[in-house]
């Protein structure tokens, strides 16, 4: 579905100091500063994916997004998606796509979301009758029959997005861009946005690209990897093998405090004690606790994806400095 | 997909639809501007008056042929501020903001959306008091053949293609320059220059406003042409004006999305 090979993308940024007397030099020589937003990336997704894009702020996410969905042009490197070259617009890619951000809108701020909608039907050729179908289908799954009517200036964040997500998919599109769609939003309604997302992939098939800042929308919604920083592709791959590659380790948790333990390598930590070995000794580990104390609950525990996450980029800023 | 034309008229009505029901949602607003709108529509013509009061004819034009002049500016106008302003005028405002994003995902034609997605209703008073000139001066002048009539219509046309061009060339620039607010303010300045015959201006200034900012395309020649005062030459020069004005500002404009840098999000 997606072919990206050596994509590079690169800003021409005016720098300026501050105050008057630098503005002013700036008027008439202006200096530039080259930000390489994404330096050479290579991927390939196929129909059906879910892929999360991961990275801290300013690492390429969007920047990438916007070049696959075609609205920048790449400085160098070649992309393909569903057999288009995004940049060239034409009508059949932009058919089968669709982007949806979370920090911006495209519903019409003073009308109702029912209005944007209609438009979108006519911006993308839907008949009435297909219309109506996917209109019906969307709001059942968002539970968003009550916001239809209310101009989307009146509604929360969480019922604006749910909109944004109807009027983004009215055309059903076969490759769904996500650019932080959960940002800003409550738990609850993170939730049914990602439930939402999970159904949608499962009913219809579509590619599902998403960035997030959020763990919990990778670890619940896409099972592949793509890690971004600084511009440069860190990791792609499984949930599960990056946990294993970046943090093999495992903690063994015993509920209660045992000094007798001690000698096993456990330490006391807010009323519990704690190991943490290699996932190849754990076995060994757990019999010998219960070898020392036969009745103890016993748990073993994965390093959390965010803690996994923060060591993968700061693994990368120590090898830069090095 | 259905068949390009049908989608496109399609697009461009419920563009338009959706602008005349965002104009209508504040009433109060919507009501102000409307009785701007006819207070400055009348004062176009004012000024006319008020002259003609005091010498019956400037550079061989009569009250009522220069009337015919002033009613074409209207016309112009009405194009102007109902439909060119407002649209090339988000676009510098998306530009600098990156709220051409969403515009730019659509599979319509771009510039079709960048061109048609908003109104301004209050313009209908313009082009209302522009007919009224127009047909006004007409019946104190005598009515026009069919085929001076057909004349005057294609220029018009053909000034408002190049007025068009010619806007969206400067707005194009933003792409580049990012804020270009004040050159939009600069051509709204010279254009009005057009209200009046463009003979009354000297020699450098008729060239510019027939070549540089082809206002006098708009107002003049569908007033000369009624009044059978152009020669071939001049004819074929505005449409050649207005053919080259649209294929080199869509040109320009298609490089220009090229250039789109969005905005970080």
């Amino acid at each position: 579905m997606i072919e990206v090979r050596g994509l590079s993308k690169t800003y021409r940024v005016p720098v300026k100091k501050p105050g008057l007397a630098a503005s002013f030099r700036s008027f008439f020589d202006r200096e530039y500063k080259e930000v390489h937003a994404v330096a050479d990336l290579s991927f390939s997704i196929a129909a059906g994916e879910r892929v999360g894009f991961l990275g801290p702020n300013g690492a390429g996410k969007t920047t990438t997004l916007k070049m696959l969905s075609g609205l920048l042009y790449p400085t160098s490197g070649k992309i393909d998606v569903a057999g288009h070259v995004p940049q060239a617009r034409e009508p059949a890619f932009l058919q089968r796509i669709t982007l949806v951000m979370g920090q911006k809108q495209q519903l019409l701020w003073d009308l109702p979301a029912q209005e944007t909608f209609e438009l979108n039907r006519a911006m993308y050729g839907v008949d009435r009758k297909a219309y109506r179908e996917t209109l019906d289908e969307l709001v059942a799954l968002l539970r968003a029959e009550p916001l239809l009517e209310r101009p989307v200036r009146n509604l929360s964040l969480g019922e604006r997005m749910k909109c944004e997500l109807i009027a983004a998919l009215i055309h059903r599109p076969q490759l769904l861009f996500l650019d932080e769609p959960t940002i800003g939003l409550d738990v609850e309604m993170q939730v049914q946005v990602r439930q939402f997302i999970a159904e949608h992939n499962r009913r219809t098939g579509a590619t599902v690209i998403l960035t997030s800042h959020y763990m919990q929308d990778i670890a619940a919604l896409t099972p592949r990897l793509l890690i971004i920083d600084q511009g440069r592709l860190r990791f792609d791959g499984a949930v599960d093998t990056l946990t294993r590659q970046v943090a093999p380790e495992r903690r063994v948790v015993v509920q209660q405090v045992l000094p007798e333990l001690v000698p096993l390598g456990f330490s006391a930590t807010e009323g519990r004690m704690v190991a943490t070995v290699p996932a190849e000794a754990v076995n060994a580990l757990l019999q010998r606790v219960l070898a020392v104390a036969p009745l103890v609950e016993l748990g073993v525990e994965v390093p959390p994806l965010d803690e996994v996450i923060g060591r993968v980029f700061r693994g990368n800023r120590a090898e830069e400095g090095a | 997909m259905r068949w390009w034309p049908r989608m496109h008229m399609e697009a461009v009505w419920a563009l338009v639809r959706a602008a005349l029901l965002t104009a209508m949602q504040y009433r109060a607003s919507f009501i102000a501007e409307f009785l701007v709108g006819a207070l400055s529509a009348a004062g176009v013509a004012a000024p006319l008056f008020l002259v003609y009061a005091r010498v019956p004819e400037i550079q061989g034009w009569t009250l009522d042929q220069a009337l015919l002049v002033t009613g074409f500016f209207l016309l112009y106008n009405a194009f102007v501020s109902g439909i060119v302003e407002p649209n090339l005028g988000s676009i510098v405002e998306g530009v600098r903001t990156g709220a051409l994003d969403y515009l730019l995902l659509r599979p319509v034609d771009a510039q079709l959306v960048l061109s048609f997605s908003r109104v301004a209703p209050t313009a209908i008073w313009e082009l209302l008091a522009g007919i009224v000139v127009v047909v006004g001066a007409l019946m104190r002048l005598g009515a026009p053949t069919v085929a001076d009539t057909a004349l005057a219509a294609g220029l018009l046309m053909a000034g408002l293609a190049s007025t068009y061009g010619l806007w969206l060339l400067v707005v194009c620039t933003s792409f580049w320059f990012v804020r270009v607010d004040n050159l939009r303010f600069l051509l709204s300045a010279v254009t009005d220059a057009g209200r009046w015959p463009v003979s009354v201006y000297g020699r450098g200034l008729r060239i510019a406003l027939t070549t540089v900012v082809p206002v006098a395309l708009v107002s003049s020649y569908p007033a000369m042409a009624l009044l059978h005062r152009l020669d071939a030459s001049l004819v074929l020069g505005a449409f050649a004006t207005a053919g080259g004005m649209l294929v080199v500002s869509r040109g320009v404009l298609r490089l220009a999305l090229s250039r789109y840098a969005s905005a970080s999000s």
